[in-house]
């Protein structure tokens, strides 16, 4: 179940990079899966799932890629700052 | 409603592997080799170390960190055989230990006046093998009550590390496991694996694994 530890970990790398008053204008993660990173995808969606159902992350979708090689990365965040578009 | 997009690329292992990095880091000035013992449960990692505590104890200043997901047994089990520091982290659910819970027991530690030290891992062959806590080398662990192709079945372990230890080999005239399959399977996935054949319940072939822990308790470590 180390997803789960992951999926921690994904929420601080967030956190760190948007300010935790800023959490809940987060709109997705984009998250990259290499195929021998050690991690079932499919699980970690389902501990991020569990994660993102309550605030500050209610509503947060996970975009997901799986490609070649051994790396888990977050890739992007979007975030609706309320501004006008960018 | 304005949506911006931050580019991130982060890795999600790479706070873990900084502070693995400073575990290294602090293990190394100190000349300490540290060894990761990684296995399913009830594969004999404990009484491996009981047994190496007790007849290398004179020899060499060891001590050891221990993950389990509850109870304090085997830092229980240890301590009975070493004065120095047996360090038992819970995990609480957790599968794996991680570089913060060794960073924080190392800070128990005397490093000055230790040659080695060992983590027993929490018993999973699957998580702990994604998780670098600074160690020197993983070992693994897996015994003759299991299926011989264990190392087909959890092959990022095996390939991880750099040592395995069959064990329980008193065992063998009661069961059907053939060594050479299994030391064949485990070089199909890691073909550098270096073996050691072990009863740590009888004491059959613990000279090799000592003999091994002098000279790696002995050679520089690495940063």
């Amino acid at each position: 179940m180390h997803e789960m530890s992951l999926a921690l970990e994904i929420c601080r790398i967030t956190e760190e990079q948007v300010g935790r008053e800023a959490l809940s204008l987060v709109r997705e993660v984009g998250l990259m899966v290499g195929v021998d990173s050690g991690v079932e995808p499919d699980n970690l969606e389902f501990c991020l799932d569990a994660l993102l159902a309550h605030p500050p992350f209610t509503g947060v979708r996970i975009s997901m890629s799986v490609e070649s090689g051994d790396d888990l990365r977050v890739t992007y965040l979007e975030v609706d700052d309320g501004g006008p578009p960018h | 409603m304005a949506v911006r997009r931050i580019e991130v690329r982060e890795r999600v292992m790479e706070k873990n592997d900084e502070l693995a990095a400073e575990v290294r880091r602090r293990l190394a000035e100190h000349g300490v080799a540290s060894l990761n013992l990684v296995s399913s449960p009830g594969s004999g990692k404990t009484l491996l170390l009981e047994r190496t505590l007790q007849e290398l104890g004179p020899e060499l200043a060891m001590a050891v960190v221990t993950g389990d997901v509850q109870t304090e047994n085997d830092a229980d089990r240890l301590a009975r055989w070493t004065d120095r520091l047996v360090h038992a982290v819970v995990t609480g659910g957790a599968c794996h230990l991680d570089a913060r819970q060794v960073g924080t027991a190392l800070d128990d530690l005397d490093l000055a006046e230790l040659d080695l030290l060992f983590v027993e891992n929490v018993g999973n062959l699957v998580c702990p093998a994604s998780w670098d806590l600074g160690e020197t080398a993983k070992v693994v662990v897996f015994s003759v009550t299991e299926g011989e192709d264990k190392p087909l079945k959890y092959p990022k372990m095996f390939r991880v590390s750099r040592y395995a230890v069959l064990n329980k080999t008193d065992l063998l005239p009661y069961l059907p496991f053939d060594v050479d399959k299994a030391v064949a399977y485990a070089r199909e996935v890691n073909p550098d694996l270096q073996f050691f054949f072990t009863s740590a319940l009888t004491g059959e072939g613990m000279e090799g694994w000592y003999d091994f822990l002098r000279t790696h308790a002995r050679a520089p470590a690495q940063s």
